[in-house]
């Protein structure tokens, strides 16, 4: 195996939200010694990139994967576990905030992601000249060409967000990432908004991308076919937890947590057919009071009593292959 | 707002007439406002051309312009009546033995009355009413301007003064709306009363727009403790009625435009605080905040170049709104005595100039300002209204 140098680690990152309390509830909260509900929106993930390598993280609605993506991106802080860049602890990675422009997002909705009262031009110029990469003077050129490079003509600099498509203006989105030269992208459900056919357009802009620069990814989606198309590595998630992480080919061939195993019986073979989730027995479970050991034993038909005790932590079964299933 | 979404935008506020109708008065008004020292007949507060005779005088009345009076001596000397240096304008004519004819030599502008003054007291002077007391006699009304003046024997030598009263003449000015106690021109007063309430109105509403949204700003970006203690002062103040808190700030200030526009400041502050905040808080949440975010922008930045375009459109429906509502907290102060000096006479302070003479049926002082504030005071609120309502994503096609 070569030796490869790793961008982005988490460790046992985990994030919780509270629910906005005022001073009166907080005060009565704290009479009545009632806990205010709180989501843990991931807990405890593990994961990390490789110097060009593409990780997958794909699960169901609401497991936490936006919440993970921003963490990774700095956009939220975390409320536990540490981040590292490039072996580099996240908080002064973040304090140098030029460097820290090495991590950007793509984000799901081609709509509120861009700012509707600016033009496309200083949309994707913004960052670059608040960092100082390019002068102001040089601004509509920098932007006019990473138009240029995400297939998009250079003189939309001067339109304005509504004024273009879904697909462009998830081309938007990649050019203002691109404009301060990322190290690692994350893409958030990049394509999920989009049509199919534009889907795979996108798709093919983030593989040329790729090819082209070097770039490592997060690709983050709930679509099977997509992860399986896209990624080096995928991790499963499921209620906040990772659940699976191994190499695409190997997670496909070889599925060994329950959940992912009924993920990918629920998959359809044919690839035209639009590629989501087939439902899976049982519902999913309130983030904001999740099931007790494995979050998954409701819905598991391996499940025991262990499983309603114990949390099951991540644990290789063959090199490189990991998961969190007791009776794996 | 680019082009295309200006004349949708307008296009759907023409959809009502009401509104286009607000927004022309408005705009009317505006004009007003700016150009009142070239819009009106007068300069209302040059002292210099006021004059009591003018005053309160109904509406459509003439101006007139108070007779001039001319002096004249002549000296008396052995029957004849000699004209002296300042008697230039006056003609002396001789009628016989110890009769003279004196008057103006122009007999074009009838004079109200002519007097004579010093002739002994056996004089007759045709026509003349004499004062009791004095050795004056006056004519009214003289014919050719002049008078006869005759004496049965040979008069002793004197000292004679002729003096001619020319009449009012009216002037050609019309005080169209009437004039106040000081024989102001109120059309004049009401177009400068329009310019000092809409400046006062629209720096104070405007101050407290800069104020308020600043600080509903920053209780959305800090959040917590800064955020709960804005707000409940937010709370605090709307929990007081508007004119409650202008008179207490006045009566301990004393009164004064920057006075008044504390006072506006303070009552009004708390609307934009709240609306800012709110639309702050849910534009943080979008995603487009989060790029900013990625992109390590500065939080003063997301919060400046970002968050606050997208308020602004809200913003400035409540600030049409408030600018009304400015105008007239202003006027009510300056009405209650308490708000501008007296050197800025707002609409408010020309109607309570002109409240004491309602009773005596002089209703145009009063009336003139309060229909114009009242109008004012419509249209911007029918034109707030109507953007409020185009802003109302309900509303959105
Ligand atoms: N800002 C927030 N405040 C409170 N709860 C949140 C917030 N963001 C996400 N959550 C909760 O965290 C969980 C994970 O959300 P998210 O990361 O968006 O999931 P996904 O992207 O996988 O659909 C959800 O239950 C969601 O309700
Ligand atoms: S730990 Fe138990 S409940 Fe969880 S996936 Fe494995 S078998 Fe099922
Ligand atoms: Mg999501």
């Amino acid at each position: 195996m070569q030796v490869v140098q790793t961008v982005f680690q988490a460790d046992e990152v985990s994030r919780v939200f509270e629910p906005a309390r005022g001073t009166i509830e907080k005060l009565t909260d704290r009479l009545t010694g009632k806990r205010p509900a709180i989501v843990q929106a991931v807990d405890r993930v593990s994961l990390s990139v490789a110097q060009g390598e593409t990780l997958g993280i794909v699960g169901e609605s609401g497991c936490g994967k936006s919440t993970l993506a921003r963490m990774i991106t700095g956009i939220l802080p975390v409320s536990g576990g540490t981040r590292r860049f490039r072996n580099e602890d996240y908080d002064s990675f973040l304090a140098r905030r030029r460097d820290a422009l090495k991590v950007q997002m793509v984000f799901q909705d081609p709509m509120s992601s861009l700012n509707g009262r600016l033009k496309v031009g200083e949309i994707i110029g913004e960052g670059a000249v608040v960092h100082g990469i390019v002068p102001r003077s040089r601004m509509r050129e920098h932007a006019a060409k990473m138009l240029e490079r995400v297939g998009l003509a250079a003189d939309s600099i001067d339109r304005y967000p509504h004024q273009f498509s879904g697909g462009q203006r998830q081309r938007i989105g990649i050019a203002r990432a691109l404009a301060v030269e990322p190290e690692l992208l994350v893409c958030d459900e990049a394509v999920a908004a989009l049509d199919v056919s534009v889907q795979a357009q996108i798709i093919n802009l983030l593989m040329d991308i790729r090819q082209e620069s070097g770039l490592s990814m997060i690709f983050i989606s709930h679509d099977l076919g997509l992860i399986r198309h896209l990624c080096d590595r995928v991790a499963v998630m499921y209620l906040g937890r990772v659940v699976e992480l191994a190499k695409t080919s190997e997670l496909f061939a070889n599925p060994v947590h329950p959940y992912t195993q009924m993920l990918l019986a629920g998959m359809p073979r044919i690839s035209t057919e639009r590629r989501t989730f087939m439902p899976i027995k049982g519902e999913i479970p309130s983030p904001l009071n999740p099931p007790s050991g494995c979050h998954f034993h409701p819905r598991c038909d391996r499940a025991t009593d262990h499983c309603r005790i114990s949390r099951p932590d991540l644990r290789e079964k063959v090199p490189g292959h990991l998961h969190a299933c007791l009776n794996a | 707002m680019n082009r295309a979404a200006f004349a949708e935008f307008a296009g759907r506020f023409a959809e009502s007439w009401v509104a286009v109708a607000s927004l022309v008065v408005t705009v009317l008004f505006l004009a007003c406002a700016l150009f009142a020292p070239w819009l009106s007949p007068t300069n209302p507060y040059d002292l210099a051309r006021l004059q009591l005779i003018d005053a309160l005088k109904p509406m459509g009345s003439p101006q007139v312009k108070p007779g001039e009076e001319i002096r004249a001596n002549f000296a008396l000397t052995q029957g004849q009546l000699i004209p002296e240096a300042n008697a230039t304008d006056f003609e002396v004519e001789a009628c016989g033995a110890n009769c003279f004819i004196v008057g103006l030599a122009d007999s074009s502008a009838p004079l109200m009355s002519l007097q004579l003054r010093g002739l002994a007291r056996d004089a007759i002077v045709d026509g003349a009413s004499k004062h009791p007391i004095q050795p004056w006699w006056t004519l009214n009304a003289p014919e050719n301007n002049q008078g006869k003046v005759s004496f049965e024997t040979a008069p002793a030598d004197a000292r004679v003064e002729a003096i001619a009263r020319t009449d009012n003449q009216p002037t050609g000015f019309i005080f169209q709306l009437g004039s106040d106690a000081f024989g102001r021109d109120m059309l004049s007063a009401i177009l400068y009363g329009i310019r000092i309430s809409v400046f006062v109105g629209v720096a104070a509403a405007g101050s407290a727009m800069l104020f308020g949204t600043g600080l509903g700003l920053l209780a959305a970006w800090r959040g917590g403790a800064t955020d709960a203690m804005i707000m409940r002062a937010v709370d605090f103040t709307l929990s007081f009625p508007a004119i409650l808190v202008g008179l207490a700030i006045l009566a301990i200030l004393g009164s004064g435009v920057e006075k008044v526009i504390l006072a506006v400041v303070l009552v009004q502050w708390c609307y934009y605080a709240r609306t800012a905040r709110s639309l702050a808080l849910s534009e943080l949440n979008k995603e487009y905040i989060e790029a900013a975010r990625g992109m390590r922008l500065p939080a003063w930045r997301i919060m400046l170049r970002h968050v606050l375009p997208n308020c602004l459109p809200q913003i400035i429906v409540l600030f049409t709104l408030n600018i009304a509502s400015a105008i007239s907290l202003e006027s009510s102060l300056s009405f209650l005595g308490v708000g501008l000096p007296l050197t800025q006479p707002s609409l408010g302070m020309l109607i309570a100039n002109g409240y004491e003479y309602i009773f005596s049926q002089k209703y145009w002082i009063s009336f003139g300002p309060g229909i114009v504030l009242l109008i004012m005071i419509v249209a911007m609120n029918l034109l707030g209204d109507r953007l409020r309502d185009l802003n109302n994503p309900r509303f959105e096609s």
